[in-house]
């Protein structure tokens, strides 16, 4: 069992992402706002981030540089778009962003919680 | 003196035959000290002296004066190498008329060897008119470049917005399905799957659209490497594996020896090969599908060919071209059989231009059909 955070502006696909998380048994946290999920993520301690990238206010690309750099503990912990973005380049221009993974909207959900556990093992945890 | 020359510059000026008068360009002929001795109609026109104004002064009171130093040092060159020059050879050059008034010109110079000596004849125009529709092609093209700018802007948001809803579609529509909420009769599992099988078809619509948008801006980026055609061949069968034992089929590939490796784009030919196989697999209820790959030759040089063939209903020989037509689905019943984006064929035929080769079909209605892809050698 993880402890997962999961930004996305659309409040449906946010849902979808954390209904399909808790399913398997993850505790996951979701937020649609990219600011408050920066405030909650200093405040808590997440083994895992799956985040939109192209969000109002703060984009994925920004959190996660500020999370990184404003909160030390999260250097170390997997960072993942999950994303919409999927024109040639998108994909690595993410992951020459930092991001450890990369999920494509629209995601396979038989398959999506498998991934994001596939990212966690990855990272050695 | 010339000993070759056999005439002088008046029979030049033409009396009896007045060709350079009536030349289309101001035509003006210049001695070895710069002075003008000789003029055409269009001269006086375009600059607007009488002729008499003209001869015997210096060829620099047509020309700007922050020019004439560099043309006076410019015309000793020429005169110590007379040469042909043609027309818009060389630097920007303004004329200057009568009233002051400057105009772009281009020009160009010829020697002319009569019996008094060798001259220079200038043919001058007037370079306005190409100079402003210059111009006005310059911002055409610039307003073309940011017209594809905007409309590579506007696929990119398509994609991105038309998958977010997608998302929320596949994504709830897999959870019932997973039964994660609980359990569904037979009814509720059928409209589900419908549900779930429109929303992918719309998804593989969308990817068809944004590939043929990216062939034809020129945008689909090809990587030409040399490629194992067993692998390529390999993993297209076996990500169809499934279909062909769902629906019975004999599914059958064989590869034969290339004695060249084949360079191409790999993401490409996959594609190309997995739709025409997905295609094979769909219109054939009974039989087989199979793909062979040999040594050919097209259009003269050494080739790879490609077919798939299956044992489905067929195409007739009339409805043949038209499948390659974006939209054209052979049956536009109300009740279509077989559901398809009708641009993959399309797209595919596309792309095998892209990869410098050709895809045809040849088929018998009601017995089977038999689609070749032939990629020449780089």
């Amino acid at each position: 069992m993880a402890h997962v955070l999961v930004i996305d502006d659309n409040a449906v696909n946010l849902d979808l992402m954390l209904y399909l998380l808790q399913a398997f048994g993850h505790v996951a946290e979701g937020h649609t706002d990219a600011l408050a999920a920066l405030e909650a993520a200093k405040a808590g301690d997440f083994d895992i981030v799956l985040t939109d990238i192209l969000m109002p206010r703060l984009d994925g690309y920004e959190f996660t540089r500020r999370l990184r750099s404003e909160a030390r503990r999260y250097g170390s912990i997997p960072f993942v778009a999950v994303t919409a973005l999927a024109m040639p380049g998108d994909r690595e221009r993410i992951s020459s962003a930092g991001f450890d993974g990369y999920i494509g909207k629209p995601i396979e959900p038989q398959a999506f919680v498998a991934q994001v556990e596939s990212y966690l093992r990855r990272n050695g945890s | 003196m010339d000993d070759s020359a056999t005439f002088s510059l008046e029979d030049l000026a033409g009396s009896r035959f007045p060709l350079l008068e009536y030349a289309p360009d101001a035509t003006i002929v210049v001695d070895a000290e710069g002075k003008i001795r000789l003029v055409n109609a269009h001269t006086e026109r375009l600059f607007g002296y009488y002729r008499e104004e003209l001869i015997g002064h210096p060829i620099e009171m047509l020309i700007p004066a922050r020019y004439h130093s560099r043309h006076v040092g410019e015309r000793k060159g020429y005169y110590s190498d007379p040469h042909v020059r043609p027309m818009g050879v060389g630097l920007e050059l303004n004329g200057l008329r009568k009233n002051g008034s400057e105009f772009p010109v281009e020009i160009s110079l010829a020697p002319v060897v009569t019996i008094e000596g060798t001259f220079v004849s200038c043919s001058v125009r007037d370079s306005s008119e190409r100079k402003a529709f210059e111009r006005r092609l310059k911002e055409l093209n610039t307003a073309l470049e940011s017209a594809n700018r905007a409309k590579d802007q506007f696929l990119a948001s398509m994609s991105h917005e038309l998958r977010t809803p997608l998302n929320a579609i596949i994504g709830f529509t897999g959870t019932l399905l997973m039964r994660i909420p609980g359990q569904l009769n037979d009814e509720q599992v059928r409209q589900l799957e419908i549900v779930q099988s429109s929303a992918r078809h719309l998804l593989s619509l969308i990817n068809d659209i944004l590939d043929l948008a990216k062939i034809e801006s020129g945008k689909m980026e090809l990587t030409f490497e040399e490629i194992g055609v067993k692998e390529v061949v390999d993993e297209v069968a076996a990500s169809l594996a499934a279909l062909a034992s769902q629906k019975q089929l004999d599914f059958a590939t064989h590869v034969a020896d290339i004695p060249r490796p084949l360079s191409t784009d790999r993401r490409a030919l996959a594609q190309i090969l997995l739709n025409l196989a997905n295609n094979a697999l769909k219109y054939t209820e009974t039989g087989s599908v199979r793909i062979d790959v040999w040594a050919t030759s097209h259009n003269g040089s050494s080739a790879v060919a490609f077919s798939v063939s299956d044992t489905g209903i067929g195409i007739k020989p009339e409805d043949q071209e038209r499948l390659f037509v974006a939209f054209e689905q052979l049956d536009r019943s109300s009740t279509r059989r077989f559901e398809g984006t009708g641009l993959g064929l399309y797209l595919c035929r596309n792309l095998a231009q892209l990869l410098g080769g050709e895809l045809g079909v040849t088929s018998v209605y009601g017995k089977g059909s038999t689609f070749t892809l032939k990629l020449p050698h780089r």
